[in-house]
């Protein structure tokens, strides 16, 4: 009797192995655990077994019961995992895929992240102040003379009302180099005895002017590196120039500093990047192979002191850049009207 | 200076019209291009006044006054607000908005034969209000704004005699006269040798820096290390120690010196988490959720200003109207992106910018906002609720309370008691919202916590409470939490007209709980809630 169970367990199984459909699997079940199955029928001769051997063979009969149960289910799983899989087969991977909707970062934000990750690895710590300052900060601690073009009402907003005792009208800051002023102040007012921690500041911000062209919003982007320690030079001036252009721009691109004229640096240089487009060769959009990147210096002392920094022992380097500007500058991305950036079309910021 | 000259007019020679046209400036006739080709060779602008249609021998130079009027050699009338310099007749008559543009009525003309030669030098910043104001951007107000050496003029003077003679038979027939006030001085500056290394950044001696220097005009003595320099009266822009130095290194070449970055670092710590860290974590959960960020101008126009604009930080000069004044809310800007788009089912855009908050006697206070606006046919509340406690809690924000709102359908947000921002729903397909990101920043960590697993299982039950539409979710899921330690936590599983579902987790941290157990907190449950909200069970 133990062998005719086991016989029928191991027969039922090799059945269920070999099924190759539902259809199949269901005759199997019936052939041994329907009412006149094979098991079925083994069982019912159980009442004439010894009472001491029905007991063990009953657990028996149960468990192969349950195996043969068990193992058909199991089969009719993997046959229908079979069939799905047999369709997987055969898609179109071609056919488009469900994408979840996505959203999209605003061009100025990208190339803020880009320039702040590039910064952050040689030690620049970013920093934010006012957009709305005092002339002092925005020019006369520069070093403005006090008849500089700038500081008249055709390039610079003021705000309507009464001007502060000491630092002047109020006014939207037309560059990030009010920066420069606030983080020298600071490292002032901290210092001890005379030493003042060394800065290398990103002040990135909103900038305004009172232009609109196509080339100029009357709100824009700049981003303001400073750094002062002692016994800085021109050499890392042109270092971090270099770095910047290498890993902003890419490889490829070169810089180079030309002479130049700004009041709160000297030396002062413009910074110029050889063209992506025609790679310094010359073409329409370079006419002589070098795009303007914007405007370098070495701090000027009138500068050091006017935020109490003595200039004798300090001394470094400051740049502004625009960030739109260095964005155009970098793919090539030739965007024909400036004011698109700020004219919130989805059909054009949905392109980045 | 100034020179009266017999003049006849014609054509210049070919040489001088061709190179005047190269850079920029349209050939005319032989003796307005002298004035034009000696600005262009010395760097100094000069005038031509036609002789003989000046009505009188004298002229006065002085700055003009309110209400006065000239017509300048275009044809064009202007009324003078004052402070302009302007040379004026015997008979009061404006004849030359000086250093900016000549007026017409002293004009060369092709039939003139007799001309003052007139070359002036005028303090920069008035000629810079002249034509910016008067909107006069000729070339000449370009160069005189930025101020010139004056002794650039007596090169000009004789430049501009001689090419007269050359090319329009010109011969003088008067004395010249020559004003001359404020003269320029030679300057005087010391720098070390040291310094000029060390601020180049390579080793640069002084015969070297010398050599470089009197090529450029500068006479110089060295002496100890040191140079001691005389500037050139056309370089009044050099006076200090950093002045030379950019001499030095100029001509030395930019591009032979290597570049190095400071290795320095600034003392600065703890900076990894901070402002910006959270600000870019915001603007990407909000990329991610498929909203598009939006950059609006800070300046708006009353329209778009929230309240009445005596509150606001208006403009002194602003370009138009459209921008007067800095916004107090970055949403009417989002809601008018909104309409610029209108050819789109569903839009999703946010924004994260200051706003700007008038005080007294001192600068404004910036306030960084993120708000956004929500638009599409079958938009929820509580979708765009969702996402802002989403957000909170992505910036280890345990808790943000929401009440009802007042002023309009929607919400007002609460953190720790303090005002966050609002939801607000506008109509049946649009909805905004905005947040004080300053305040978030207050809340905002990256704090991690660990709470043990649990070891026994949890049991869960749902209860379903027939509730007035008055009592509000929050206070009935807070008196179910009340009722027992055992209560891990309460979800609202669903609502159908006056009833709610409640789904309630129960689980012990010592042991596995018993239907006993859960049976006796289900009753104070039911109870408590019956008895408070006079609510009953479905």
């Amino acid at each position: 009797m133990e062998n005719e169970l086991i016989n029928l367990k191991n027969n039922a199984l090799s059945l269920i192995l070999e099924a190759e459909d539902e259809k199949e699997l269901e005759e199997i079940k019936l052939q041994f655990l329907g009412r006149s199955g094979k098991l079925t029928q083994a069982i019912r001769k159980l009442p004439k077994i010894d009472i001491e051997k029905r007991k063990e063979l009953g657990v028996l009969a149960n468990e192969v019961k349950e195996t043969i149960e068990a193992s058909v289910d199991e089969k009719k799983k993997q046959l229908k995992k079979g069939i799905l899989m047999s369709k997987i087969r055969k898609i179109d991977v071609t056919n488009p895929g469900i994408k979840p909707q996505i959203g999209h970062l605003h061009l100025v934000t990208q190339a803020i992240s880009e320039i702040t990750s590039i910064f952050e690895k040689i030690g620049f710590v970013r920093v934010r102040y006012p957009e709305v300052e005092w002339d002092w900060y925005a020019f006369e601690a520069l070093n403005f003379p006090k008849d500089h073009p700038a500081r008249d009402d055709w390039e610079t907003f003021f705000i309507d009302g009464a001007s502060h005792k000491k630092y002047g009208p109020m006014l939207l800051t037309p560059h990030t180099s009010s920066g420069q002023i606030r983080e020298m102040s600071n490292a002032v007012k901290s210092s001890v005895s005379g030493e003042i921690s060394p800065i290398k500041m990103l002040n990135i911000a909103k900038c305004y002017r009172r232009q609109s062209d196509v080339s100029h919003t009357p709100m824009f982007h700049q981003f303001e590196g400073l750094a002062i320690d002692k016994n800085l030079s021109i050499v890392n001036l042109k270092g971090v120039l270099d770095y910047f252009v290498k890993s902003y721009f890419g490889e490829k691109r070169v810089s180079r500093i030309r002479p130049y004229h700004f009041e709160f640096t000297e030396p002062s240089f413009e910074v110029d990047v050889s063209c992506g487009v025609c790679n310094g060769q010359g073409c329409s959009l370079c006419k002589d192979g070098w795009l303007e990147l914007g405007g370098a210096g070495m701090v000027h002392p009138n500068v050091l002191k006017n935020t109490g920094i003595d200039p004798d022992k300090f001394n470094g380097f400051a740049f502004g850049w625009g960030v739109e500007r260095a964005l155009m500058m970098k793919d090539g991305l030739e965007i024909d009207d400036l004011r698109l950036i700020y004219s919130n079309k989805l059909e054009f910021l949905e392109q980045f | 200076m100034a020179q009266v000259l017999e003049v006849k007019i014609g054509y210049s020679p070919e040489k001088i019209r061709r190179r005047l046209e190269e850079s920029g400036i349209r050939s005319l006739n032989s003796v307005v291009d002298v004035t034009n080709y000696v600005m262009r060779e010395v760097g100094h602008p000069s005038h031509v006044f036609d002789f003989d249609l000046l009505s009188t021998r004298k002229m006065d130079i002085r700055q003009s006054r309110p209400g006065e009027t000239l017509t300048t050699l275009d044809g064009k009338k202007y009324r003078l607000t004052g402070g302009d310099i302007v040379a004026v007749d015997d008979n009061g008559e404006i004849i030359d908005l000086l250093g900016v543009m000549g007026t017409a009525n002293s004009v060369v003309q092709e039939n003139t034969k007799r001309i003052i030669f007139f070359l002036d030098n005028n303090n920069p910043k008035f000629i810079r209000r002249s034509s910016m104001s008067l909107g006069i951007r000729t070339e000449a107000a370009i160069i005189n704004e930025k101020g010139i050496d004056p002794e650039l003029m007596k090169d000009a003077f004789k430049r501009g005699i001689k090419l007269f003679e050359e090319i329009a038979e010109g011969k003088v027939i008067s004395d010249s006269i020559d004003i001359y006030p404020n003269k320029s001085k030679k300057g005087h500056v010391t720098v070390s040798e040291d310094k000029i290394s060390s601020v180049i950044g390579i080793d640069i001696n002084s015969e070297k820096s010398a050599d470089i220097l009197r090529k450029l005009g500068f006479e110089v003595k060295i002496k100890n290390g040191k140079l001691d320099t005389k500037v050139p009266t056309l370089r009044p822009d050099v006076t200090t120690e950093e002045d030379i130095i950019e001499e030095v290194a100029r001509i030395f070449g930019y591009h032979k010196l290597p570049s190095i970055i400071p290795s320095f670092l600034t003392n600065k710590t703890g900076t990894f988490a901070d402002r910006f860290y959270f600000e870019k974590k915001s603007k990407n959960f909000f990329k991610y959720l498929g909203f598009t960020e939006i950059y609006n101008y800070s300046l708006v126009s009353e329209d778009l200003f929230d309240g009445p604009v005596d509150r606001a930080i208006k403009l002194k000069n602003p370009l138009s109207e459209d921008m007067m004044y800095l916004r107090n809310s970055l949403v009417p800007s989002l809601l008018t992106s909104v309409d610029e788009n209108k050819g789109h089912d569903e839009i999703k855009i946010f924004e994260m910018s200051g706003v700007y908050e008038k005080r007294q006697g001192d600068l404004p206070k910036e306030i960084l906002m993120l708000a956004g606006v929500v638009k599409r046919h079958d938009v929820s509340f509580f979708e765009v609720k969702g996402i802002i406690e989403a957000l909170t809690l992505d910036l280890g924000i345990k808790k943000i309370n929401f009440n009802k709102r007042s002023k309009s359908p929607g919400s007002d947000i609460y953190i720790d008691g303090k005002f966050l921002g609002y939801i607000e729903v506008l109509d049946g397909e649009t909805i905004n919202f905005e947040l004080n990101f300053e305040e978030i920043l207050n809340y905002a960590n990256n704090k991690k916590t660990y709470k043990k697993l649990a070891k026994y299982p949890p049991i869960f039950e749902d209860i379903t409470f027939v509730l007035d539409t008055s009592v509000l979710t929050e206070d009935v899921i807070n008196e179910i939490l009340n009722k027992s330690f055992l209560i891990k936590n309460v979800t609202l599983k669903d609502r159908f007209s006056n009833s709610r579902t409640f789904h309630i987790t129960y689980q012990a941290e010592d042991r596995s709980l018993s239907s006993k157990d859960v049976f006796e907190i289900h009753k104070k449950i039911v109870d408590s809630i019956g008895e408070k909200f006079a609510a009953k069970v479905k």
